[in-house]
């Protein structure tokens, strides 16, 4: 891992940076998951990608969570490119730097909230003493103070997915990326985690990359990034109450409610 | 250390799939040293039995002459070897037995009481009956268990030993059990009244000779050919069938081992391989997480030492009863096919550290490989594939 110079549109602001990356899978047929994708997500921004599916926008989110290795290209994080680290170093930065929140809460059956929550900074050698204060903290804040020696199994879906939430927020990761993460969940309830994800955002400036195919979620972000056969066909940045589209954006697919630059 | 409490909780809040862990090393153990010990058992009551029921040297007439006259000098000169702890004169042969309707051959063997019992230990398996009555009752008999009821005979009956145009009246005076083939054909009598029945005067067809060391008989077997023209055969040469079935059973017993292990082994590997796969999801969202691999593996085998050792013990306590509910359930076997009259279980120290070292050593690889596997993976591919 080193240093390497920023490109044109990189600024030491940006979180993450993806150059030229591209994902092939080759499970026989080879499939071009992701084309060649440049993207920057600068610290505080609320992002959701959106499209159809089977578009590669999960992919996508797995190679910012450095869940799963490009084919090509570079991925930068905080200015480092991490898309060659070996796979200690992955799992270190995802402890670290990154929380994930998924569709189905994935949290682990045997142990309860609060341990659940407590997981990540065990992982990163914390003392248990003070994983469980913090950890007792943010299920107070995502309001489960009630609920922490539950387990999963006796959580509402709702209420799992707040425990998730917390749990991705524990170690104070630079990016929280959730995949799908209301697709589960009523509107009340979505609702509910959207307003959570919010506050967080602006209190504490906490960068949010979501994955969701609910258009309602995604008009309540910063930014939209719109992704087609691997492609980021649009992009749309929040001014005031409306959405404006950026140059690239190809209109027809998404209607007249956005406006061109 | 995080890896010890995933893995401490797991047990804990898993208590159907740690027992099926506990399971499935518990009854591998059992399993192999009860087979172990069953099979063991059986080839050391062979050789006991054989060993116990046999004299350990026989000295046999000259060549060419059908009985020895001079046993009192053989007997004597056998006395003067250390380490013989018996010496009985026998007048052997083969006749018939009849009482009433029934008639049975019979093996007759014609001794001195005291020196018998020194050989043989016949008292000791007396049913009915004192084996030293044979001193006096010049006209009694002791007969194996099988043989009497072969013949329909009860405590003091008379019957009829016949040989040749000769025929003489005996009482049973005892019943024998050896617990082998002999019980069927063994009539024991007063030396003097066989040597009557035979009617060749004061002879012997054997003298058999019993040592401290049973591996000795062999040296005194050879010094005494080299010094007289008697023909001797230790246990081994009289045995040499029994001793070689050993030799070719051990070669089988080493091929049953093998199964035993390998069906326990598969047992283990089965239950190892389904719990953990069902756990891949978990491996992934640890992964995600941040947990390394090396952390992953670390957390199965941390799980595997917790579980194996109490599961070990408890199966070879499992192994320890059985054993012990085999033997006191005295299964009887039939002594003409198998030599040995009743199941025995050995158990030998050595059983339980073999099945305990490979239970966990199955256990250890079983549970190793398929979290290896998870632990390969990316943690998407783990997450997804459950």
């Amino acid at each position: 891992m080193h240093e390497v110079t920023l490109g044109m549109n990189g600024t030491t602001e940006d979180i993450i940076v993806l150059r030229d990356l591209s994902k092939v899978y080759k499970d026989g047929v080879e499939v071009l998951a992701l084309d060649r994708i440049n993207l920057d997500i600068a610290a505080g921004e609320f992002v959701a990608i959106v499209g159809p599916s089977g578009s590669g926008k999960s992919t996508l989110l797995n190679m910012v969570g450095l869940l799963d290795t490009p084919t090509s290209g570079q991925i930068l994080l905080k200015g480092i490119d991490v898309s060659r680290a070996s796979p200690n170093e992955r799992a270190r930065l995802r402890n670290k730097e990154l929380g994930f929140v998924f569709q189905y809460h994935h949290l682990i059956p045997e142990f309860t909230a609060l341990e659940n929550v407590m997981m990540p900074m065990l992982i990163a050698g914390k003392k248990e003493s003070e994983a469980r204060v913090r950890a007792r903290e943010l299920l107070v804040s995502v309001g489960l103070g009630e609920r922490m020696d539950n387990r999963p199994n006796q959580l509402s879906g709702g209420q799992s997915q707040r425990v998730a939430v917390a749990r991705a927020l524990v170690n104070g990761p630079s990016i929280v990326i959730g995949d799908e993460l209301t697709g589960n969940l009523d509107t009340k309830s979505s609702q509910l985690i959207y307003d959570l994800l919010r506050d967080l955002n602006k209190r504490i400036n906490q960068t949010f990359i979501l994955v969701t195919h609910d258009m309602v979620l995604a008009e309540k972000t910063d930014r939209i990034i719109r992704i087609v056969d691997g492609r980021i066909v649009c992009e749309m940045r929040r001014q005031g109450d409306e959405f404006v589209a950026s140059e690239k954006c190809d209109l027809g697919e998404d209607g007249g409610e956005i406006r061109r630059d | 250390m995080y890896e010890l409490t995933v893995a401490y909780r797991h047990i804990l809040r898993n208590p159907k799939m740690s027992l099926f862990t506990v399971a499935a090393v518990t009854l591998a153990v059992a399993v192999i040293v009860v087979l172990m010990g069953l099979t063991s058992g059986f080839e050391e009551d062979v050789i006991a039995t054989t060993v116990e029921n046999n004299p350990h040297i026989v000295v046999h007439p000259k060549e060419d002459e059908k009985y020895i006259s001079l046993y009192r000098t053989v007997s004597g000169i056998l006395w003067s070897y250390p380490g013989v702890i018996a010496v009985s004169a026998r007048l052997t042969g083969k006749a018939a037995a009849k009482h009433k309707d029934e008639v049975a051959g019979v093996e007759f063997v014609g001794i001195e009481p005291a020196d018998e019992e020194r050989l043989m230990n016949v008292q000791e398996d007396a049913v009915y009956g004192s084996f030293f009555d044979l001193r006096t009752r010049r006209y009694a008999a002791f007969l194996g268990t099988r043989l009497a009821s072969d013949l329909k005979l009860h405590p003091e009956d008379d019957f009829l030993l016949v040989l040749g145009n000769k025929s003489i009246k005996l009482k049973v005076a005892g019943v024998l059990e050896a617990g082998s083939a002999v019980d069927k054909t063994r009539v024991y009598l007063p030396r003097r009244t066989a040597q009557d029945l035979l009617g060749k005067g004061d002879v012997v067809s054997e003298v058999a000779v019993k040592v401290a060391d049973i591996y000795k008989a062999r040296d005194i077997t050879a010094d005494l050919r080299r010094l007289f023209g008697y023909e001797t055969k230790s246990w081994e040469e009289t045995n040499a069938d029994v001793l070689e079935l050993i030799q070719t059973q051990s070669f089988y017993t080493m091929i049953f081992y093998v199964l035993i292990f390998a069906i326990a082994g598969f047992g283990i590997a089965n239950t190892m391989i389904m719990i953990i796969t069902r756990r891949t999801r978990e491996i992934g969202i640890l992964m995600a997480m941040g947990a390394t691999r090396g952390s992953i593996l670390k957390v199965f085998v941390i799980e595997s030492l917790i579980l194996a050792p109490p599961a070990a013990l408890i199966g070879s306590i499992l192994a320890y009863l059985t054993a012990w509910a085999i033997m006191s359930y005295d299964i009887q076997l039939p002594s003409e096919v198998y030599i040995v009259s009743r199941m025995t279980v050995s158990m030998k120290p050595e059983f339980f550290v073999y099945a305990v070292l490979f239970a966990l050593a199955v256990n250890f690889v079983a549970g190793l490989y398929p979290a290896w596997r998870a632990s390969r993976m990316d943690p998407v591919e783990a997450i997804g594939s459950a």
